[in-house]
């Protein structure tokens, strides 16, 4: 019985497996100076970030492609990579009729089509969507709404025109570009990404988000998010992907970063589902993201959401800086592996400021042959007084082929500090599935029940519409998986 | 994950191999794979994964010289000795029959003495020279060892007492072959002082303890060395079917110590018990580093470390679990506890699970904090002194490690190096 679900499973294909036609832009195969120059030029960028983007790449060149996380792979060839490709731009586009009907096709295909998104919140969506479509952002909506409160939310290209002094000011704050390997890499080839400004006192009225969708084949996609909160201000922020089938691997190393300042709530939500290689482990997205945000000012929260089900290869730690006093750093994670699928993810808190507090809750589920790894940082810098850390970390393992595993370093310099962390590895337990198969609940559903009451204390913390989208994906990704 | 060869290494390569004696009962296979890693890998420095916390290599930045076969005769062992116990004594690694007692009921010897049969089946089989730099520094080097073989049911703890003794810059590198053959019982105590003003020593101890089906081995260490001695203390056990290994660490003394406790649950209904309890002042380092390997279903393993840091000290946990495919219905448990008493002390804790198998119940937990205020309150406000309620609730923090001593003489010994060590 089991065995046939399993098979049944493993037999399904990758239902937002797909590719879409639109002529793209290329850049040639390859990397060096010149395809840099040609990237910036591409994009009309100012010098500065020229520069930039060539410093980030010298210091590149200089660096090895770290090899600690828990993970094996193939090393990507990184001169076998399209670094920029944008789809054929129509000159102005003022609703949604003027998009490349291919494009919104393809949304619609992923269930998350503009229309749809305006039409399941009714007339007026409170969904902003910035929809990014290969490298270049391709539409943008709402922002006269949000233009209205002050609050910039646009691709970074537009930003780095139209608003350079805040991309000068904030850029690489976080993550620097000497951070890690793929961090430098992004900093030197970034195409394009999300910048996000709220002024002071704003409380952004509705949830923005970002889709991303890598679709050229063999482009790498380098996105680059940068979120700035001002003064006693608030945004919730959704990120959310799927990927067409591909068979040869795909890079992706994106950078995001959060800066909070004094009394500022940043809300980050994930839901990544791109494709996850084929049941032989073929393809599959390579996922290495740097993800961090700072707390620079007193009483800032930064708190991050993570529904991680899909890509071949995740290496991923979104992270808190707490500088300022009394700043509360959160994470939320769900990570699925099934198949051939690794995952290496985790978070670092770094406590600096006094009173600061962190929270991290990690629920990981692997299945078939699958590694699922939680590793995870909180480093209590000496005169954090007061500093109080919590951690969980429960892994579920379903089927005896799968691996899970956890590495917490916990670092402590202060001896005010309160540091708890706990971690639990077991099966799904054979007295809850008796109990629900003594009710008529079959197993699939059971499973279903248990895994998500088990992620629940994540799945609440996201936003509505995503909540639903990742209780779907769960179902999706574990279909099956034990009998 | 080290890529280049330190000249340090090489350095001590090439002093101890033309000083060094020819060591007849290492397996030649085995020194060559060890000095062979040696060479490629070298002495790991923080960059090492297993040794972020703990660096080695600047230890090595001085000039050593081996020192095994050398030491002043004049040793004030006797008030170390534990009555009721067979203690045999062990100077710079070498055994001295003349300075212990007789052993009765069990087997004891020099490694040099040891029956040739029995080492080529066990020696050098547990400690993996390819995998870690100290078990491969000893391999190659070590000049003397002790060898213990239990049969039946050992009535007196074995107390094996290790001084090391030396007025120079000093490397030993002792090696120690146990073993527990069917349904023997034994407690093993083995405890580490100094002697002598070196500047520096360097103790590089092995031991391989290889427990039987259905052996009992109780252990206890007690680490009190001076404070110009680095110890890592590897330790390799392998337990077989209804084995129980069981083993308590404590850790007062030395400037930089590292104990690496590897256990293997080598077959079914295995059983270890870790424990470990440490004081650090001044500038001291104690890093244990714990790895349980459970191979085979139905095995249990648990695990408590317990730390305290004052002044500039550091303590390090870092404990690994490691279930294999085949160990269904594996149980483990792991808990590290640790209190910052400064502001300039650290804590580093790494507890980890590695799970291949899907039917297991593994669970860690760690906290490390500060004394508890509103205990604290209690006791101030039914007039008991703020320094000897934290005194107290230090005692009481440490008391569930200490209780487990179950040898009378030596539970005294640790409790008085404790209240001392605060």
């Amino acid at each position: 019985m089991a065995n046939e679900i399993l098979e049944e499973h493993i037999q399904s294909e990758y239902k937002w497996g797909f590719s879409t036609n639109i002529e793209a832009d290329e850049a040639p195969k390859g990397l060096n100076e010149d395809i840099i120059r040609f990237i910036s030029k591409k994009k009309n960028e100012p010098e500065w970030l020229l520069e930039y983007r060539l410093k980030a790449y010298r210091n590149w060149l200089n660096m090895v492609e770290p090899s600690w996380a828990h993970v094996t792979y193939k090393k990507p060839d990184f001169q076998d990579i399209i670094y920029y490709s944008a789809p054929k731009q129509k000159p102005e586009i003022k609703s949604l009729d003027e998009v490349d009907p291919e494009l919104l096709k393809t949304f619609e295909k992923l269930g998350i089509s503009l229309e749809e998104q305006k039409r399941l919140t009714g007339v007026q969506s409170n969904i902003a969507v910035d929809a990014v479509f290969d490298s270049i952002s391709v539409k943008t909506t709402f922002r006269e709404t949000l233009a209205e409160k002050g609050i910039i939310f646009c691709s970074f290209s537009e930003a780095v025109q139209e608003h350079p002094e805040l991309i000068k000011k904030y850029m690489g704050m976080v993550v620097p570009h000497t951070d890690n390997f793929y961090a430098a890499l992004n900093a030197a080839v970034f195409s394009d990404g999300s910048f996000c400004y709220i002024p002071k006192g704003v409380r952004c009225p509705m949830e923005l988000s970002t889709y991303f969708r890598i679709n050229a084949s063999g482009t790498g996609q380098f996105e680059r998010t940068l979120i700035v909160a001002d003064e006693d201000s608030y945004v919730s922020y959704l990120e959310g992907c799927t990927a067409p089938q591909r068979d040869e691997n795909q890079l992706h190393a994106a950078v995001v970063e959060i800066v909070a300042h004094k009394n500022a709530e940043v809300k980050y939500s994930t839901v990544q589902n791109w494709y996850p290689g084929d049941k032989d482990g073929k393809g599959g997205i390579y996922n290495f993201v740097t993800k961090r945000g700072i707390c620079l000012e007193d009483n800032a929260k930064i708190s991050w959401t993570q529904v991680e089900t899909g890509s071949a290869v995740t290496w991923k730690y979104p992270s808190v800086i707490l500088k300022g006093d009394n700043t509360v750093g959160e994470f939320y994670s769900v990570a699925v592996t099934n198949n051939h699928q690794q995952a290496d993810t985790g978070t670092k808190m770094i406590h600096i400021g006094k009173n600061t507090r962190s929270t991290i809750i990690s629920k990981g589920i692997s299945a078939g042959v699958s590694n699922n790894s939680y590793r995870g940082l909180v480093q209590i810098r000496k005169g954090a007084a007061n500093a109080r850390n919590f951690s969980q970390c429960d892994s579920l393992l379903m089927g005896d082929t799968c691996g899970a595993h956890t590495f917490p370093y916990i670092e402590i310099k202060d001896k005010s500090a309160v540091v708890e962390h706990e971690a639990t590895t077991s099966k799904i337990g054979e007295d809850q599935l008796f109990y629900c198969k003594q009710r008529g609940i079959d197993t699939e559903k059971a499973i279903g029940l248990i895994v998500n009451g088990y992620c629940k204390e994540v799945l609440n913390k996201l936003p509505m519409e995503f909540a639903v989208e990742a209780q779907k994906l769960l179902a999706i990704s574990l279909e099956g998986s034990v009998g | 994950m080290i890529d280049t060869k330190t000249n340090i290494t090489q350095t001590i390569i090439d002093s101890l191999s033309t000083s060094g004696n020819k060591v007849s009962f290492m397996p030649d296979a085995s020194v060559l794979d060890a000095v062979r890693f040696l060479e490629e890998k070298g002495i790991p420095n923080a960059k090492h994964e297993e040794y972020k916390y703990c660096n080695l290599e600047a230890v090595f930045r001085r000039d050593f010289k081996s020192i095994s076969n050398q030491f002043s005769s004049q040793l004030g062992v006797a008030g170390h000795k534990l009555a009721g116990c067979i203690n045999l004594v062990l100077v710079n690694g070498t055994y001295h029959a003349e300075l212990s007692d007789k052993a009765e009921g069990i087997t004891v010897s020099t490694l040099h003495e040891a029956d040739k049969a029995i080492l080529a089946k066990h020696l050098s089989r547990y400690a993996d020279v390819n995998a870690d730099a100290f078990v491969a520094m000893n391999t190659a080097f070590c000049s003397s060892g002790l060898f213990i073989h239990i049969r039946g049911v050992a009535e007196k703890p074995i107390h094996i007492l290790n001084v090391i003794s030396a007025n120079g810059i000093s490397l030993v590198n002792p090696r120690q072959l146990i073993i527990a053959e069917k349904n023997a019982e034994a407690t093993l105590i083995e405890s580490f002082i100094s002697e002598g003003d070196a500047p520096a020593v360097f103790h590089n101890h092995l031991t391989e303890i290889f427990v039987d089906e259905n052996a009992k081995i109780k252990s206890y260490r007690l680490q009190q060395e001076g404070s110009k001695v680095t110890q890592v203390n590897t330790t390799e056990a392998i337990v077989k079917r209804y084995g129980n290994y069981t083993t308590n660490t404590f850790t007062f003394g030395g400037s930089l110590v590292r104990n690496n406790l590897h256990v293997v649950l080598a077959d079914d209904h295995g059983e270890a018990h870790l424990n470990g309890l440490f004081v650090t002042g001044g500038s001291q380092l104690v890093d244990n580093h714990t790895l349980v390997d459970h191979q085979k279903p139905n095995c249990e393993s648990n695990e408590l470390y317990k730390g305290i840091a004052k002044d500039k000290s550091t303590g390090i946990f870092n404990g690994k679990i490691f279930v294999r495919k085949d160990a269904q219905k594996t149980n483990a448990y792991q808990s590290s506890k640790n209190i910052l008493l400064s502001d300039d002390a650290t804590i580093n804790t790494k507890p980890q699970l590695e799970i291949y198998a899907d039917d297991v119940k593994c669970s860690h937990g760690t906290s490390t904090g500060k004394v508890d205020e509103n205990a604290l309150f209690y006791l101030k406000a039914r007039g008991i002194g703020d320094a000897s309620a934290r005194r107290l609730l230090l005692q009481a923090f440490a008391q569930e490690l200490i209780e487990k001593v179950e040898v009378e003489v030596l539970q005294e010994r640790i409790l008085y190096l404790f209240e001392k060590a605060l």
